[in-house]
């Protein structure tokens, strides 16, 4: 078509060219997410958005109600459609004419997740090498759930009723529909940039295979990955786990569980440390209660506790010694009396006194010399006359001579 | 039992008093030796006396400031 600013063409010209152009495309199979479904009341079309699963791309829609309602799909539902694009020439907008409308299979849903498992887990994000472990007792926890929802209020209260302390930081996301993935990746970028969170929950109550589909979503589960803080996935128990299940650092069988898992008993905890403390109060009580009996054990041995005995030994062996000394002494005294005696009997025996009881009598110089002889004497000398029991003076008289 | 070397534990104080104790009752020492190993025994007892009461009253102190938290 020839235009120039001189000879511009019709707006109808061009959207009735563009319509015709289009419409000349045939029918194609087209997969996406329904999302912004509306039925009017009365209508016999229901507009919506096809929304591409992995890409910010859609596209919009129409279907006659009937066609719509032979099956049973609504906002976010992963569908199959035979639609011809169609171009509305009134309003400029291009649209999916859906003539066929399907779900897509559980059987088909599960094969890409299948599919998706085996390539990120060839990629080596499922490997145990990159869990991280869980801190003992959190100082936050991040939590990602559905406002209002169950798997909040699980996961709060029995954390609660554990550790009273504990603390949460919660983010709100989608937790089903097409806006799901993105939200939570947000939730957990927000989360995971916090310092003091020191641990993220994404929890989630049970639900159909389609609705935990968002936890199987790819970005998702490589976001999960990249995060530095551990991610643990409590996502409602199902057969079929998401792929969440897999990446997260510790899955949990439900919100309720994941409580459990992250943090500790307190009274369990408490209890332990009772326990510990009353090992430890028995152990010094015993070893205080041997060491003092060993120590009054070794007070009471007689080289302590009498040291008096050794010197009493010592004293008594002076004593012997003394008492040894003494009786030495006094037997030689007893003997040297005795041969006193002996002699005294012996110079007794020799005395002449016997012989002046018989009457005689011992004349004696003045000197002491016995008298002999006449010769020793002349008259006039008074001589000492000794008889037995005394002595008195006699003079001499004259010499007589024989 | 003054002159108490403070840096002696309660291991090095009972060792030593066994060793003294030992010494005494086997006799063959002379009295003055006799004597100084007795009062040495005496010292090195009261030493491990006193580590055994502290270590007692400091178990007691604890346990009540536990129990007064406790309760």
């Amino acid at each position: 078509m020839e235009t120039s600013p001189e000879a511009p063409a019709a707006v109808r010209t061009i959207a009735n060219g563009i319509a015709s152009w289009i419409n000349q495309l045939g029918a194609v199979w087209v997969e996406g997410q329904l999302t912004d479904v509306s039925i009017g009341r009365g209508t016999t079309t229901v507009f919506g958005t096809l929304r591409d699963t992995d890409a910010d791309i859609s596209l919009r829609f129409t279907c006659n109600r009937r066609v719509f309602e032979t099956v049973d799909v609504r906002d976010g539902s992963r569908v199959l459609v035979h639609a011809k694009p169609n171009f509305f020439a009134r309003r400029g907008t291009l649209a999916l004419a859906v003539s066929e409308i399907r779900h897509v299979g559980i059987g088909e849903l599960l094969a890409r997740i299948e599919r998706l498992k085996q390539l990120l887990g060839a990629e080596g994000l499922f490997e145990p090498y990159r869990k991280k472990k869980l801190p003992f007792l959190p100082h936050t926890i991040g939590l990602i759930c559905g406002r209002d929802s169950a798997a909040e209020r699980d996961v709060l209260e029995n954390a609660k009723r554990r550790w009273p302390a504990v603390a949460f930081r919660i983010e709100y996301a989608s937790v089903q529909g097409p806006s799901a993935a993105g939200e939570v990746m947000t939730a957990l970028r927000k989360l995971d940039a916090d310092e003091s969170v020191e641990v993220i929950v994404i929890a989630r109550g049970g639900g159909s295979l389609e609705d935990l589909l968002p936890f199987s979503d790819e970005g998702l589960i490589r976001a999960v990955s990249k995060t530095g803080t551990p991610v643990v996935s409590a996502i409602g128990h199902e057969p079929d786990s998401p792929l969440l299940d897999l990446v997260a650092d510790l899955r949990a069988s439900t919100p309720t569980d994941a409580a459990k898992r992250i943090v500790p008993d307190v009274r369990e905890e408490l209890d332990g440390v009772r326990l510990l403390r009353e090992r430890g109060l028995r152990a010094i009580r015993s070893w205080l209660d041997r060491e003092s009996h060993a120590l009054a054990a070794i007070r009471s041995r007689p080289a302590l506790a009498a040291p008096v005995t050794d010197l009493q030994r010592r004293a008594d062996e002076i004593a012997a010694l003394v008492e040894r000394n003494r009786r030495t002494l006094t037997h030689r005294l007893d003997r040297a009396s005795d041969d006193i005696a002996h002699r005294l009997a012996s110079v007794r025996a020799l005395s002449p006194k016997a012989t002046l009881e018989r009457g005689y009598s011992v004349l004696q110089l003045a000197d002491g010399t016995a008298v002999r002889e006449v010769a020793q004497v002349a008259p006039g000398d008074l001589l000492q006359a000794r008889v037995s029991d005394g002595r008195f003076a006699v003079e001499v008289k004259t010499e007589e001579d024989k | 039992m003054s002159g108490d070397r403070p840096e002696m534990t309660y291991e090095q104080a009972r060792e030593e008093l066994v060793d003294v104790v030992r010494k005494l009752e086997a006799g063959g020492t002379s009295l003055e030796e006799s004597l100084a190993l007795w009062e040495r025994g005496e010292e090195l007892a009261g030493t491990c006396q006193r580590w055994l009461d502290g270590a007692r009253e400091r178990l007691t102190k604890a346990q009540a400031a536990h129990e007064e938290k406790t309760d």
